[in-house]
């Protein structure tokens, strides 16, 4: 199911999730009711580990596309983390690593021209796929709306369409259906001012 | 719902929708051009003058059904 809000702002949950398949959004509203994407999360990632320690949710995680995910009782991490002080230090870098995602993700946003967003937004989605072996080479199956890209971008629909088509016009990306091919994986990256180093891969996807 | 496409750009390159965008009617189809025409101009206006932006809206039938352009006039005063 598309746009199901798996956890709401406000809410107290005693679970954590993790992906097991899909595209998750971390997501906000704004007083008008326009909503921001904040955040990607693809299979592996666990979006609201700071659930752990922060009681209430100050945002949404919605699907994006259909999705399957994995709930585990916070009382069972906590003590998995009490035993094992090597996972409680994997579950921190976890968390410090979507903080960095986040910055950047506010850096793309807020300073970068909508062509080069739209291309890191595809790079980033790319690698973090690729990282976790969901893709091979640089194709990737992403089945979003542009709607969702345009709230993920603070970009209209009609210029999502027209960033995607520019893209594809200067030979960077080919798309069937929802399937999206960097054709020319350097110029992709060229085009999105994108730096693999904010993701702190341990063997970075190339 | 019906499907529209926004064809936008200027007098030198003209960018053809190939997506679209599903529409429930002309009212929505107004708004969601308008929207296009003003990101289009935060990333494609320059200063020069004369310079116009357009987008144009098709219906599944290649039928033209709306067109939003603005276009710059710059004059020296002094």
């Amino acid at each position: 199911m598309v746009n199901h809000d798996l956890v709401r702002e406000g809410d107290q949950p005693v679970y954590s999730f993790v992906v097991l398949e899909g595209l998750i959004g971390s997501t906000k509203y704004t007083g008008e009711g326009k909503r921001q994407i904040t955040s990607f999360f693809v299979a592996g990632d666990i979006p609201d580990l700071h659930g752990l320690h922060l009681s209430v949710m100050d945002c949404n995680f919605s699907t994006l596309t259909p999705a399957r995910v994995g709930f585990m009782r916070h009382d069972a991490l906590r003590s998995i983390c009490d035993q094992h002080p090597r996972i409680a230090a994997a579950f921190w870098r976890s968390t410090l690593i979507d903080a960095a995602i986040y910055r950047e993700w506010v850096t793309n946003v807020g300073r970068r021209e909508a062509y080069t967003r739209m291309a890191h937004i595809l790079c980033e989605l790319i690698c973090r796929m690729r990282s976790v072996g969901r893709i091979e080479d640089h194709v990737a199956d992403i089945p979003i709306t542009q709607a969702a890209l345009g709230d993920a971008l603070g970009l209209s629909t009609v210029h999502v369409n027209r960033m995607l088509q520019e893209l594809r016009r200067e030979g960077l990306i080919a798309t069937t259906g929802s399937r999206v091919h960097a054709r020319d994986w350097a110029g992709l990256k060229r085009a999105g001012d994108f730096d693999t180093t904010y993701l702190h891969q341990k063997t970075p996807a190339d | 719902m019906a499907r529209f496409f926004f064809d936008s750009g200027d007098r030198d390159l003209v960018l053809q929708d190939e997506i679209g965008v599903e529409c429930a009617g002309i009212e929505e189809v107004r708004r969601v051009g308008f929207e296009g025409l003003v990101d289009l101009s935060r990333d494609e206006l320059k200063s020069i003058d004369g310079q116009q932006l357009f987008v144009e809206v098709r219906d599944e039938n290649g039928e033209k059904v709306l067109r939003l352009s603005l276009s710059l006039d710059i004059k020296m005063t002094r």
